[in-house]
């Protein structure tokens, strides 16, 4: 624990380090002020260990720190919703662990961070915390003193990662964005190599157009291949979803950094089941949880949206949404269609800015003599427009159970929610003037998780009504707008 | 809604077409050379579609936007070319406001939004008349306070 602390106010201070750094070789002054800094930061981080204290005692969390201004941070045991144990690289080398507790508030704020303890003190820290809190949900009878100690905690894992899924990490969109944040950062550099890029450019003139855009091709798959890959065995490495008989549901991943969230079951209020293109094609999925309260961001989701399986095949996905959510219809239910004026819309919208870009890329070669490449280029949507609306119909429907709201939509990145209608706490019905004259409408499901909004999209006009009469019950007071 | 609605819509309309008008107008005298023609043309249609949506807006959106509130849920319809359609039942509300902007204080009008838990169910209704606004604010907070209960 003693040697964390400083290396983390060492790296607060760097700035501040490099100021004294730069400032000292450019003057004259003694080499004894860095050292002076350095003493200081070191101290500082000393001082902090010193300083820092927690206690749990009978029903209560404690949490004593700071040098100057001494904060005492409680919480009643009682209080206590979640326990996470994560360790950042420095930590993990030196054998040590962050412990998190979060209590009923939710806020991020609220959290009691116990920095840098042993880690198999963090684990079985983390194990007598949530046995306690087990003990209290479930009413433990006669207050058994020897129930009480440290056993070991009856979690029922859900998913484990099985190292083969790494196949389905090209076909993520992640891959592509780390390649292009790549790039984007290595453009920066581009004066330092003008040498080789140079040679590189007289290489692909001496092969010609056709043969260096096939190599850019396969050397850019195979780049962002390598990316996708390497992205996602630093985040989803040794994935683990357990169910906590407490009501959490705890998922603990990564390589470098091991990250370990806890998702209250009483506060999901649904599950998210994306198929993006590619990796449909290769059935494969993965599953998030719609949550609220969920205040960070995590990687795969925005805020209130807890990834709860990392792409693998379709089926594991399908499994893990049907024992989180304890019912198997919602994600095996097959949704009704919304008829052939929504077909009507989804090829008019492809095929439309096809036919515009078209036009454009016709005139512009007309006008100015484009490339050959550059006006294939510009037609090539046309041929794949009418392919993909009718991929995004096929992917559109919905279905009302008793209890959730099933919804799909899209094409290249294909999404099926799962909403429990208990969740859905409002209603937006849109109906441009195109889908007035086509007799549809969107209807918008409010909730206070997740996306907070959940569409129904282009569903025939008199389903729409029903479906909101559906939802909200005391809509229908309004029928006689 | 009260008929003044239709005046605030009428201004708020003029407001988003000024940058257009505005824009046309540093063209035009910034640069001496740029194509005349153009302009003209540019102006010709700015003048003519602007005209035209400043004549059928207000009107179009009078004729659509309605709200209703029962002891049960409030009732939304807003928009003209593109319509919206909002519900919240009562239990869901969280917060009740009322709004002015410069223009509604000189017409004497007001708007309301009502939140609920989700962000993406705000109800507005705007271009109420002023006092109407105040009643409704009352009623609707009588009617989330005899209620309780967590509301996501």
């Amino acid at each position: 624990m003693l040697l964390v602390h400083p290396v983390q106010e060492a790296v607060r201070f760097l700035p501040a380090l490099l100021a004294v750094f730069v400032t000292g070789r450019s003057s004259d002054r003694s080499p004894w002020w860095d050292v002076a800094a350095l003493i200081a930061v070191v101290a500082l981080g000393v001082s902090r260990w010193f300083t820092t204290r927690y206690r749990i005692t009978g029903g209560q969390i404690e949490l004593r720190h700071g040098l100057l201004n001494r904060k005492l941070l409680a919480t009643p045991a009682d209080r206590l919703r979640t326990v996470d144990v994560t360790a950042p690289i420095w930590h993990r080398l030196l054998g040590l662990a962050r412990v998190e507790i979060g209590t009923a508030s939710g806020t991020l704020s609220e959290r009691i961070v116990l920095d840098a303890l042993a880690a198999p003190v963090a684990h079985a820290l983390r194990a007598e915390l949530l046995h306690d809190k087990e003990i209290r949900a479930g009413d433990a009878g006669p207050g058994d003193p020897e129930m009480a100690s440290v056993g070991p905690v009856s979690e029922t894992v859900l998913l484990q990662l099985d190292p083969r899924w790494v196949r389905y990490a090209p076909l993520t969109t992640s891959g592509l964005l780390t390649a292009l944040a790549v790039w984007g950062f290595g453009t920066q550099f581009i004066g330092a190599v003008t040498g080789p890029i140079e040679a590189a450019f007289d290489q692909f003139r001496a092969w010609g157009v056709w043969v260096t855009a096939i190599v850019l091709v396969v050397a850019g798959t195979v780049w962002v291949a390598l990316l996708a890959v390497t992205a996602y065995v630093l985040a989803y490495w040794d994935f683990r979803l357990t169910r906590h008989p407490g009501g959490t549901l705890h998922t603990s991943r990564g390589l470098l950094t091991t990250r370990s969230t806890s998702i209250e079951e009483g506060r999901i209020r649904g599950v998210e089941l994306a198929r993006p293109l590619l990796l449909r094609w290769a059935r494969a999925a993965h599953l998030s949880a719609i949550t609220t309260g969920l205040r960070r961001a995590e990687p795969g989701g925005g805020a209130g949206v807890a990834p709860l399986v990392p792409p693998a095949p379709e089926q594991v996905s399908i499994e893990v949404g049907v024992a989180v959510l304890g019912d198997p219809e919602p994600l095996r239910v097959a949704l009704v269609g919304h008829g052939p004026a929504a077909r009507r819309r989804r090829f008019v919208r492809a095929i439309l800015p096809a036919i515009a870009l078209a036009g454009l890329a016709g005139v512009l070669e007309w006008r100015f003599d484009l490339p050959v490449a550059l006006t294939a280029a510009g037609f090539l949507p046309l041929l794949t427009a009418p392919l993909l609306a009718a991929d995004r119909y096929a992917g559109l429907g919905h279905t009302l159970l008793s209890r959730y709201l099933i919804t799909q939509e899209g094409s290249v990145y294909r999404r099926r929610v799962a909403l429990q209608r208990d969740g859905i706490i409002g209603v937006v019905v849109r109906e441009s003037y195109f889908q007035r004259r086509a007799g549809v409408a969107t209807v918008v499901a409010a909730t206070a998780a997740g996306r907070q909004g959940y569409a129904v999209l282009d569903a025939p006009a008199h389903h729409a009504d029903r479906l909101v009469v559906d939802l909200i019950p005391q809509a229908s007071e309004f029928r006689d707008r | 809604m009260s008929p003044r609605a239709r005046w605030l819509w009428l201004v708020e309309g003029v407001g988003s077409l000024l940058p257009l008008i505005a824009a046309q107008a540093i063209w035009w005298w910034r640069d001496p050379a740029s194509p005349r023609p153009v302009q003209w043309w540019l102006v010709a249609a700015t003048v003519v579609l602007g005209t035209a949506y400043l004549a059928v807006m207000p009107q179009w959106r009078y004729r659509v936007h309605r709200w209703e509130v029962t002891p049960e849920a409030v009732y939304t319809q807003t928009g003209w070319f593109n319509q919206e359609r909002r519900i919240a039942p009562i239990v869901r509300i969280q917060t009740v406001d009322l709004t002015r902007g410069p223009v509604s204080q000189l017409l004497s009008l007001a708007s309301v939004r009502v939140t609920t838990a989700s962000s993406a169910g705000p109800l507005g209704i705007h271009g109420l008349d002023h006092d109407l606004a105040v009643s409704l604010v009352e009623q609707l907070t009588e009617l989330t306070v005899s209620d309780s209960g967590d509301a996501t």
